[in-house]
């Protein structure tokens, strides 16, 4: 009689965990897969729960501008977010789905990075999206470029960096956060401005590589203000330069690449895009929303508290930003190209 | 002092305590389901903890790890198939253990392991974090490539037999391991041109297939009804008599789990490995292991679970995760705006002291939570096993969808099953093509690093102290299966014999 009992308790157990499991995954699928874009529909958009593909897992920096974002978002439009992460190529897949496979009526939108939304497929021809097949609808933070050295660097300033570079042409090692992302743009960016080169170490995610600084593995690393802010705080890292328009009032006794004779900006940012072909309705109803949460002080705080410098382009900003911001990196993806090739061999 | 009376004070209050609570039971449970990874709940669990204070949500999701550490075990144990990563070499003996109906001695074994594991992981977290914390960035690309060279020869020790298979088994899984988009140059390799492949063949993915589905399709192919074995007749717990035979396994096999929780991008996936191969290395009775040797599961689980702890000391201490599941609880405080870093330890210091308090408290109740959820465990084998091998495969397919939310990861595991499969009939052992696979990518990316670094000089790998050591103790371990070592041995044993027989 026990046996019989115990053995309904974890069968009933194991069914009842399949059916969690599956009902959880049914929920995002749904989303994505429900349709309805009609005129009329439009115009009392959102009617039902608006799905979020993210390029990247849970918890990460795409995870992080969701959680920082969507309640506010949801207070404006009176819906719901469900956030569906499909991590895998830099984010490729799930752009891929947003901009070939998922229909063009607002209820599915996703969270766009730079560089990687654009580097991606100039790097790869296998990855067929690209950026004109998007709806950029605003994008929020952008975290600026920041070169880091160990507390016991040898390099004090910035001067003392570019002096060993220009003595030890190509010697000087530096970490980026992986090749094709922002980091390993904003190194071959900075060697094009100055001329110098330096040895690019690349590692798996911007921690890899500011901890290889931080550990006198490399002599310094490239990464991003938000990612060492605390580390820099806490005087684990110096920072040498900030690549930014202006100084941030985070560490306002860090130099920009301008002051310093360095005319180039660089970072990372993260915004949200739709479909190509969305409802004009639509989208001026989500761009309103992204104005209107923008000027939330509530909001701005919270950004502030992460170290995340809110960099608000509504439409079509956004949308000519991207385009510019592509020119760019294809320019500087073409001119390095061979070398690249070269040095594999 | 005052932030650890504090964060004591924090974790008791009822609320934090049931969450403590309820967070070490899903990780039994989940721990328990084949496919189902702790790192897999804990970011599908995460979301949910965004609503809660951050103290109680990240205390939750750490409790939610270390039990999960010991729940993978109880499917390792009863039918063969790893519920976690990190529970694949307690199969090694687990099985053939509860095969010879000592299913509930097994259990027992690993929960008293798990148990030691966890608290001696905590108490180093609790006192000498910081001190350690340093360690972590000792480890740069060099001393990652040594230590995953030492890793590869943990392959000798699982291709019990035929050194040949296992090797073969070894080389497939590191080759498998290539597949995907280059780290360095950023150039996709064997990828078919498609994108899904770019990220390469998770091992997480290609486990759960190699171990589950041939059981699945063992079960069915001798389906006698239902599995004999698996009664606990005798007392679960060991006796103090076997816990003080096996202690000095368990203790070793705890410094080496918090050692490779301390150690950025390894975890209780690699430390198990490395607990078990450390256990057969030292043992007097090498010959006993993969045959049901109770040793073999302590090693084993004692490791995983100290992972949890040690990975837990540079995420602390240096907002640096030592394993992909703090990895993700890190991000969990980034999102409730807590920045990362060394502040964890100073600004929110409450926080910080509540979870390690949190981590402590998740041993006993794993324990205590343990030995009821493991006898209901246990009637799982008396399922009919026309009923438990669908199930098993049902558990695969969920498992590895979820990780990506993939459907071509459910693809690429039923592709590794049925070549678990073959590989079974041939004799050919699946352990080491997961080792291969675990430590391929990190040997690739490492030795390139470093190499880049060097311009080219191989030299560099013996340029920092603690590479030359891990080095030379992989070198040891290769010769130690050798007949050359086999002939030293007996040449200096013949001349110390007096000096080793005292010890």
């Amino acid at each position: 009689m026990k046996k019989t009992f115990l053995k309904k308790v974890v069968i009933s157990g194991l069914v009842l965990s399949l059916a969690l499991t599956l009902t959880a995954c049914g929920t995002t699928n749904q989303a994505s897969t429900a349709s309805g874009s009609s005129t009329q529909a439009a115009s009392n958009y959102p009617t039902k729960p608006i799905t979020v593909l993210q390029g990247f897992s849970a918890g990460g920096g795409s995870d992080q501008l969701a959680q920082m974002t969507e309640p506010y978002l949801q207070k404006i439009l009176g819906q719901t977010f469900v956030n569906q992460y499909i991590p895998g190529a830099t984010g490729a897949i799930a752009w891929t789905q947003l901009a070939r496979q998922t229909k063009s009526d607002g209820y599915t939108i996703s969270i766009t990075n730079t560089p990687m939304l654009m580097t991606n497929y100039l790097m790869s021809s296998d990855i067929k999206y690209n950026i004109d097949q998007l709806t950029p609808i605003a994008n929020v933070l952008t975290d600026p470029g920041i070169l880091v050295v160990s507390k016991d660097s040898p390099f004090k300033t910035y001067q003392d960096f570019t002096n060993y570079a220009i003595a030890h042409p190509g010697q000087l090692t530096i970490g980026n956060s992986g090749t094709g992302g922002d980091d390993f743009f904003s190194i071959l960016q900075w060697q094009k401005a100055t001329g110098l080169s330096l040895k690019q170490i690349p590692f798996q995610g911007d921690g890899p590589s500011w901890q290889a600084a931080a550990g006198d593995k490399v002599q310094a690393s490239s990464t991003n203000l938000g990612v060492v802010y605390s580390q820099v705080k806490a005087g684990n890292l110096r920072a040498l330069a900030l690549y930014a328009d202006k100084r941030s009032d985070l560490l306002p006794d860090v130099p920009t690449l301008k002051e310093l004779g360095v005319d180039m900006v660089a970072g990372s940012s993260r915004g949200y895009s739709a479909p190509k072909g969305i409802p004009d309705a639509v989208k001026k109803k989500l761009e309103d929303a992204f104005a209107q949460m923008a000027k939330d002080p509530a909001f701005q705080k919270g950004l502030h508290d992460a170290a995340l410098p809110a960099d608000i382009k509504i439409g079509d900003d956004y949308a000519k930003y991207l385009k510019d911001q592509e020119t760019t990196f294809k320019s500087i993806w073409d001119s390095v190209k061979e070398q690249v090739a070269a040095q594999k061999k | 002092m005052n932030n650890l009376m504090m964060g004591l004070l924090n974790v008791v209050s009822p609320f934090n305590l049931l969450a403590v609570a309820a967070g070490t039971a899903l990780g039994l449970f989940v721990g328990a389901m084949p496919g189902l990874s702790a790192t897999m709940a804990i970011a599908l669990l995460l979301p949910v903890t965004f609503g809660m204070d951050p103290a109680t949500g990240i205390s939750m999701l750490a409790a939610l790890y270390m039990g999960a550490m010991y729940g993978g075990s109880i499917s390792a144990i009863l039918i063969r198939t790893p519920g976690t990563p990190a529970a694949a070499a307690t199969v090694m003996d687990g099985y053939p253990m509860a095969q010879q109906g000592r299913a509930g001695k097994a259990l027992g074994v690993s929960l008293t392991a798990s148990l030691i594991g966890g608290v001696l992981s905590s108490i180093a977290l609790l006192t000498i974090a910081p001190l350690l914390g340093k360690a972590a960035l000792s480890f740069g690309p060099v001393e990652l490539f040594a230590i995953a060279v030492l890793g590869m020869t943990i392959i000798g020790s699982l291709s019990s037999g035929s050194p040949i298979k296992g090797i073969l088994s070894g080389v497939a899984g590191l080759l498998i391991a290539m597949i995907g988009m280059d780290p360095i140059s950023g150039v996709p390799r064997f990828t078919f041109g498609t994108m899904y492949l770019f990220n390469g063949v998770s091992y997480v993915v290609a486990l759960i297939g190699l171990f589950s589905i041939p059981q699945a399709l063992r079960l069915v192919e001798k389906d006698d009804g239902s599995q004999k074995a698996a009664l606990i007749k005798d007392r679960m717990l060991p006796t103090w008599k076997e816990l003080k035979s096996m202690i000095v396994t368990i203790l070793r096999s705890s410094v080496i789990g918090i050692f490779t929780g301390l150690i950025p991008g390894t975890g209780g996936d690699t430390a198990c490995w490395f607990g078990y191969n450390e256990a057969k290395r030292f043992s007097k009775e090498k010959e006993k292991f993969g045959t049901g040797y109770p040793e073999g599961v302590a090693a084993s689980e004692a490791a995983n679970n100290a992972v949890v702890g040690g990975a837990l000391v540079p995420t602390i201490t240096l907002g640096i995760p030592g394993s992909s599941a703090t990895a993700i609880l890190l991000g969990g405080l980034m999102v409730h705006g807590i920045m990362p870093g060394p502040t964890l330890m100073t600004d929110h210091a409450q926080i910080t002291y509540t979870l390690i308090w949190a981590v402590m408290l998740s041993n006993i109740f794993m324990f205590l939570e343990g030995l009821v959820f493991t006898r209901a465990a246990v009637s799982v084998t008396k399922v009919p096993n026309k009923v438990l091998a669908p199930i098993i495969v049902i558990l695969c397919v969920i498992g590895s969808f979820t990780i990506n939310n993939s459907i071509n990861d459910v693809f690429v595991m039923i592709g590794f099953g049925i070549l678990g499969y073959f590989m079974d009939k041939l004799d050919i052992p699946t352990a080491p093509m997961v080792v291969g696979m675990i430590l391929g990518m990190m040997l690739d990316n490492t030795m390139r690093q470093s190499l880049l670094m060097s311009s080219g000089k191989w030299s560099i790998f013996l340029s920092s102290p603690l590479s030359t050591i891990l080095l030379i103790i992989a070198l040891l371990s290769l010769l130690q299966s050798t007949p050359i070592f086999a002939w030293l041995k007996k040449a200096l044993f013949k001349k110390n014999a007096p000096q080793l027989g005292g010890k």
